[in-house]
């Protein structure tokens, strides 16, 4: 059974004034494996929103079926193992943390002694030691966004979906969460998140799915999607005459004190090796440059266009 | 501005317009003529307007009247005065106040007996377990109209309502009386004296007793002794003479059990004691 | 109760009691019931009378006024905020939502009550009304339209924003203190077809006269047991009719 399943997912809504209809999912189809870290990528208007709404039964769908470990997430019951992080969380400011982490228990039906416990180690989970009796209309961004994190996991979830859990935070704070999300992946845990920060995405996600203009464009897993194309090598060196750089490849670049010259994928980087150090040159370094996941949504975006 | 600049300014700012104020008030005459009471939306208007709050506006109006009626130099303030209390009257019927109020402002200071009477008449409708209104109507018959009959037919209603207390009866006899019906008020009289529960009622029965009797039978003693100078030309030397000759079948006590004063010499028949009520 | 339902019902309730209008809407109603002993010095007659309708009336206007305003906002600001993403996504339905709600709002509304009732109670009873047991009668009488009232505003609240709440909910009250002029009415029609039309408004509008004691109350005169349960049934069947929909409707509504 796939933690996650979205099939033919088709969301509409008609403007109030006119008759117009406005398509903003027009057929998703997605899979999240158990366990697994899935990164949902798309840029702004894309539908990640509206998708996840649907996941949660916050919308309902106009067609298609999401299914959250084998079971229809318009019940109230499939939610009992979601665990949900919404984008811009916003909190009833009269309350303090653990007055909210109690009542967010409560939601879960979940009451009692071991109640308590659990919400004095999710505080101090997500490093909010402190100030679990503050207001919450004192808290800051970063504050809130891992109380919202807290929220996420009163209830021990099996499936995390967290809409742009990074956006808003500093360096350290998204340093902790990807700590936190890798360590819940250890627990067993499925994350499911959206993400505009594409290089924390690179580092954690084990599967990608790239949604634009309401359909996803791409899925898969994130060695296959960047394996497939190393785009170029590039070949850094220097002690080496321009001149006679210049007769082993036309094109070069100069930064810095090095010559780095750009090569096509396939063929030739031996050659141009040996010919630089044939020259007394010296090889700095030879990389591959595959894409990264920024050029794969760039170009799908060119593409559609 | 500096903050304590800003701060003076507003205080005198608010003395300068309290004054004003008040010197635009003693320009207006608030109760000029004009100003009397317009038009005023019947009891059931008022009641849906005041949308479930009407017992407080019943109540407001109720004590706006008082001051109003009450305010002497407005010169027409009756006009309207008859509406203000059916108004406050329809909203709650069962308050009791405003009936005998309002009645007694039309009946003293407006002078309208038959306005009163209407609003009391209307009380006693929608509170037929009420005596008061009977018998404010009443008192207003008999002192006012001079209406004997009329009053009389009140205070009945009133005597029979539960809780009426002994004076009523006695007004009611008295009003009988006064309707020259002596035979039903002795009645009545005799009947409040057997069920009378304090002196003050026994006395006031004995005297009317007193009274009705005497007044029924000194009249007839005098011309018997009349009668009996037109037969044997003179004087009789007292009323026992009159049984005698069989004008009486027995002389009379009046209702003390004593016997009437005789003057041998003028012939006149006399109560020994002297009884107040005039017939009017 | 679930608990989740608890746990919306005591937020709901936390959130009132931790709201600064409600506390002076409660002061003003304390303050203009305690006036009424200065309303009573100005009249003739039954100053116990005047005292007591000024202090209902008032008791009445405020408690009436706290019923709408907090109902109003109180599903329309989860909307705007996003506060009720926290709860929908978590396996609460639309239904536990909207009764804890209104749960949390008939708490509220009735501790509000029940403190006035208390305060004007003792305060009769030291002018010499003594213990008036009747006002009580009136106060549990206005609970129950309180609650309808409560349920009116929560209904709109589901789907409008809180101007437009405010103004069908105030109609609704306002109309429902006449609906007994439509009758008459009904009585002046002559086409049949506006006679049936009048008498299903008649039936479907709320009539809150019927919680409307206060002259019995306040003159002594007898009430109808018969009568008094009527009232209370039609109050629970009304609610529980609003509540429905208010959760029917509730149930289509998406949040973007």
């Amino acid at each position: 059974m796939k933690a996650l399943e979205i099939k033919g997912l088709k969301k509409s809504f008609r403007s109030n004034f006119l008759l117009k209809k406005y398509h903003i999912l027009k057929g998703v189809d997605l899979e999240v494996e158990k366990g697994e870290i899935y990164g949902f990528l798309g840029p702004n208007g894309a539908g990640k929103t509206t998708t996840i709404k649907c996941i949660l039964d916050l919308l309902a769908p106009s067609a298609g079926e999401i299914l959250v470990d084998g079971q229809p997430t318009s019940s109230p019951a499939a939610r009992r193992r979601i665990g949900f992080l919404p984008e811009n969380p916003y909190f009833y400011d009269y309350l303090s943390a653990r007055e909210f982490l109690f009542f967010s228990a409560a939601l879960f039906n979940l009451s009692g002694a071991e109640v308590k416990d659990k919400v004095a180690a999710l505080i101090h989970r997500v490093g909010l030691s402190g100030h679990e009796d503050l207001k919450l209309r004192k808290f800051s961004k970063g504050m809130i966004q891992r109380l919202g994190l807290a929220q996420a996991l009163v209830n021990d979830p099996d499936l995390l979906i967290l809409d742009e859990p990074f956006s808003g935070l500093d360096p350290i704070g998204r340093k902790d969460l990807r700590t936190l999300i890798l360590s819940l992946r250890e627990q067993g845990k499925t994350i499911f998140f959206s993400s505009h920060i594409l290089q924390d995405m690179e580092l954690m996600v084990d599967r990608v799915g790239i949604i634009l203009d309401g359909a996803i464009r791409r899925q898969g897993k994130l060695s296959e999607l960047i394996a497939r194309s190393i785009q170029y090598y590039e070949v850094v060196c220097d002690h080496i005459a321009e001149r006679e750089l210049a007769n082993i490849q036309a094109n070069f670049a100069c930064r810095d004190g090095y010559f780095i010259l750009t090569l096509a994928s396939d063929g030739n980087v031996n050659q141009v090796v040996e010919s630089i150090i044939h020259n007394n040159g010296r090889i700095v370094a030879v990389n591959p440059v595959k894409m990264t996941l920024e050029d794969i949504f760039f170009n799908e975006m060119r593409d559609s266009r | 501005m500096r903050g304590r600049l800003l701060a003076l300014l507003a205080l005198s700012g608010l003395l300068l317009a309290a004054g004003m104020q008040q010197r635009y008030d003693s320009t207006i005459n608030y109760f000029s003529e004009r100003s009397a009471f317009v038009s005023l939306p019947a009891g059931k208007t008022l009641k849906a307007l005041a949308f479930g709050y009407h017992n407080l506006a019943a109540d407001l109006l109720f004590i706006w009247s008082i001051q109003f009626y009450s305010t002497y130099y407005i010169s027409n303030r009756f006009d309207f005065l008859e509406r203000v209390y059916d108004t406050i009257t329809d909203i709650t019927p069962q308050y009791k106040e405003p009936y005998v109020i309002g009645s007694l402002i039309m009946a003293m200071e407006a002078r309208d007996i038959p306005m009163a009477l209407r609003l009391l008449d209307k009380g006693s409708l929608r509170n037929p377990e009420e005596y008061m209104f009977d018998q404010e109507a009443g008192f207003y018959c008999y002192k006012y109209l001079k209406d004997y009959a009329r009053a009389e037919q009140y205070y009945n209603r009133a005597a029979a309502k539960p809780g009426a207390p002994a004076f009523i009866k006695r007004m009611n006899a008295h009003l009988v009386y006064l309707r020259n019906d002596p035979k039903m008020a002795y009645q009545m009289w005799l009947d409040i004296y057997r069920h009378a529960g304090d002196i003050l009622t026994k006395d006031s029965a004995t005297n009317h007793l007193y009274q009705i009797k005497a007044e029924a039978e000194l009249p007839q003693l005098q011309a018997k002794v009349a009668e009996f100078r037109a037969k044997f030309r003179r004087l009789p030397a007292s009323l026992s003479e009159l049984a005698v000759v069989g004008m009486i079948r027995e002389v009379p006590r009046d209702f003390d059990g004593n016997e009437y004063v005789y003057d041998a010499q003028s012939g006149k028949v006399t109560a020994q004691r002297i009884f107040r009520w005039k017939k009017r | 109760m679930k608990a989740s339902v608890k746990g919306i019902v005591i937020n709901t309730f936390r959130e009132s009691a931790r709201n600064k209008m409600f506390y002076l809407l409660v002061f003003f109603g304390i303050l203009f019931a305690l006036s009424s002993k200065v309303v009573s010095f100005l009249t003739l007659g039954d100053a116990m009378k005047v005292l007591k309708d000024t202090g209902l009336a008032a008791i009445n206007f405020f408690c009436v006024l706290i019923a709408i305003f907090t109902g109003i906002n109180l599903v329309f600001k989860e909307i705007e905020k996003k506060t009720v993403f926290n709860i929908l996504s978590k396996p609460v339905s639309r239904d536990e939502f909207i009764v804890g709600k209104f749960l949390g709002l008939a708490l509220t509304m009735l501790t509000a009550l029940g403190a006035m009732s208390a305060i004007f109670f003792v305060f009769v009873a030291l002018s010499g009304g003594g213990f008036d047991w009747g006002i009580l009668l009136y106060f549990c009488m206005l609970g129950l339209e309180l609650l309808v009232i409560v349920a009116i505003s929560l209904l709109f609240s589901s789907f409008t924003t809180p101007i437009l709440s405010f103004i069908f909910t105030v109609s609704l009250y306002l109309i429902g203190h006449v609906m007994w002029t439509f009758n008459e009415f009904k009585a002046l029609l002559r086409v049949p077809a506006w006679k049936a039309l009048i008498q299903v408004l008649y039936y479907l509008l709320p009539n809150l006269d019927k919680f409307n004691i206060k002259n019995e109350v306040v003159l002594g005169t007898a009430l109808n047991p018969w009568t008094m349960l009527f009232s209370i049934l039609y109050a629970l069947a009304y609610i529980a009719a609003l509540l429905a929909l208010t959760v029917l409707i509730f149930r289509k509504r998406e949040f973007q």
